[in-house]
């Protein structure tokens, strides 16, 4: 299909989290306990480089910094800094989080000198390097966070947070750092004057889980999706529109393309392209769309002229087909992930303007969406 | 393996504030009683038996009385089975396609919290006929709203 550039089987299991390499000649994906860095080609199979392997509990996040750090988090509690050796070999760190439930997502800052892990344990970790004692430092972020955290992003001036978890909150931190960062960084934002460490700037009620969190720091703006199937963006006005999954089904993940589009992916195992438009956002493109699910009507009832009548349906005819042939329907066709769109990355870019997206799924796949 | 999973760690950290429900709730100013929210089921009241009910159904979709307390919500919710009750079959589905995407999720929590009182059951075939006509105007979507949504009718 068209929508496809590229796409590759890389493990038997699910995928959480994957991440490339600055000039992506790199990619590293989480695999149970471990971290698989690979090699990546123009249009050939990934080759398997590295294991990371020091975590004893699923790793659930992954991030590779500007400089070519890997970080990874996981359920054990700890976070680990990767450090690339001239062999080809990873120098393990390991960062004391001071938490104690698992770690659920991880983020460089653009900066690439501190990252930010989120918790079950309602605490954002911010970790940085510290010369004198040759250690990384974490301080916590704890105040008004009431549950897991399960989405985190850095704003391109490296200290507005923003961040997203099961309360039911979109949040924005300041996660700035006295010595690293500098008072230029944030000069003239709109967000607010000062930006002192771990307060809060700014949070929107949404309701639902809020599963992935992304800013588009040229326009100031933030995007998030929630369990309830929308795509919610706002700014510092806090002008907020909303617009909903054409399947009702929830996003995952959600990846800005421009200033005015974004794509978002979930458990409807294909993305979906919103464009802001003059009426506000909604679909503009529906990629990589199994080609049968709508064309053809289920079933004809005869009397029902309206579509949406037709969802009761072809869950009777699918077990009288299962009753005849004693096997589900072999029409249905597959999208190309077949099962729940994990991750969205950005791949290739070319103006300011997102060209492929990379994605990862709980089937073990990697699949490069061209727009 | 010692069950770890099993371990009441919250027990060890006298730090660590459990997640309440009451933590789940939208931060509403304040809650209406129902003395505060009587001027709204009133002017439900004067539309239901003037047979305006497409005004009803606009008024009871636009303004729900998410922040109000117990004893005021369920007030207002059987003026609003009145209304869902009284519309003809027939008009059902004009009347929701005037409704937007706000409107429609709250239209639903009346549904589902009708058909689970007694007084609502009653009708619940004519509460059904309002869920089938909705979810071929509006698909599963509010439906999926409505499983994840802490505002309550």
């Amino acid at each position: 299909m068209s929508d496809i550039a590229a796409q590759f089987k890389l493990v038997k299991g699910p995928i959480y989290s994957h991440c490339f390499n600055q000039d992506r000649s790199l990619l590293a994906i989480t695999y149970d306990t471990d971290c698989y860095v690979y090699k990546v080609f123009a249009s050939k199979q990934p080759q398997l480089v590295a294991v990371l392997p020091d975590h004893d509990k699923t790793v659930t996040a992954v991030d590779i910094s500007v400089h070519g750090r890997i970080v990874t988090c996981s359920q054990d509690r700890n976070a680990i800094v990767w450090e690339p050796l001239s062999n080809g070999t990873y120098k393990p760190t390991l960062v004391l989080l001071r938490i104690n439930r698992a770690a659920t997502t991880v983020s460089w800052a653009s900066t690439g000198y501190k990252f930010a892990v989120g918790s079950s344990a309602r605490i954002i970790a911010v970790c940085y390097y510290e010369q004198d004692n040759d250690w990384w430092v974490s301080k916590h972020i704890k105040k008004p966070i009431k549950s897991t955290i399960n989405a985190l992003s850095w704003h391109s001036n490296s200290v507005l947070l923003a961040c997203g978890g099961t309360d039911g909150y979109a949040r924005v931190f300041s996660g700035f750092i006295k010595g690293l960062d500098t008072k230029e960084q944030v000069a003239g934002s709109p967000w607010g004057e000062k930006f002192p460490f771990g307060s809060l700037v700014r949070e929107w009620y949404q309701g639902a889980w809020i599963h992935d969190i992304q800013w588009r720091s040229s326009i100031d703006r933030v995007a998030f999706v929630a369990h309830d199937g929308s795509l919610t963006i706002t700014d510092y006005t806090d002008d907020i529109i909303t617009a909903d999954s054409p399947e009702g089904l929830p996003f995952n993940s959600l990846c800005w393309i421009n200033d005015h589009e974004i794509l978002a992916a979930g458990f409807s195992n294909h993305p979906v392209l919103f464009s802001e438009g003059s009426k506000g956002w909604e679909v503009s493109k529906i990629l990589d769309r199994p080609p049968k699910a709508n064309e053809k009507p289920l079933l004809s009832t005869g009397n029902d002229d309206e579509e949406g009548t037709n969802f009761g349906m072809s869950a009777l005819r699918k077990f009288k087909e299962l009753d005849l042939k004693g096997k589900v329907s072999q029409q249905e066709e597959k999208s190309t992930h077949e099962n729940s769109i994990t991750e969205l990355a950005p791949y290739a870019e070319s103006n300011n303007n997102i060209t492929q997206v990379s994605s990862v799924a709980l089937d073990g796949k990697l699949v490069i969406y061209q727009l | 393996m010692e069950d770890w999973r099993r371990i009441d760690i919250d027990a060890y950290d006298p730090e660590s504030g459990r997640l309440t429900v009451d933590d789940l709730k939208p931060p509403y100013p304040h809650i209406l009683t129902l003395q505060e929210l009587q001027p709204a089921i009133q002017q439900l009241r004067s539309y239901t038996s003037s047979g305006d009910f497409s005004a009803a159904v606009q008024l009871i979709t636009s303004e729900p009385p998410y922040d109000a307390d117990e004893q005021a919500k369920s007030q207002y919710l059987t003026g609003v089975l009145e209304v869902l009750t009284q519309v003809r079959q027939a008009d059902i589905a004009n009347i929701i396609k005037q409704l937007d995407r706000k409107q429609q999720d709250a239209l639903i929590k009346y549904l589902y919290k009708g058909m689970s009182i007694p007084e609502g059951q009653k009708h619940g075939g004519i509460l059904l006929a309002w869920f089938e006509k909705l979810t071929q105007v509006a698909g599963v979507n509010p439906i999926v709203h409505y499983l994840s949504d802490r505002r309550t009718v």
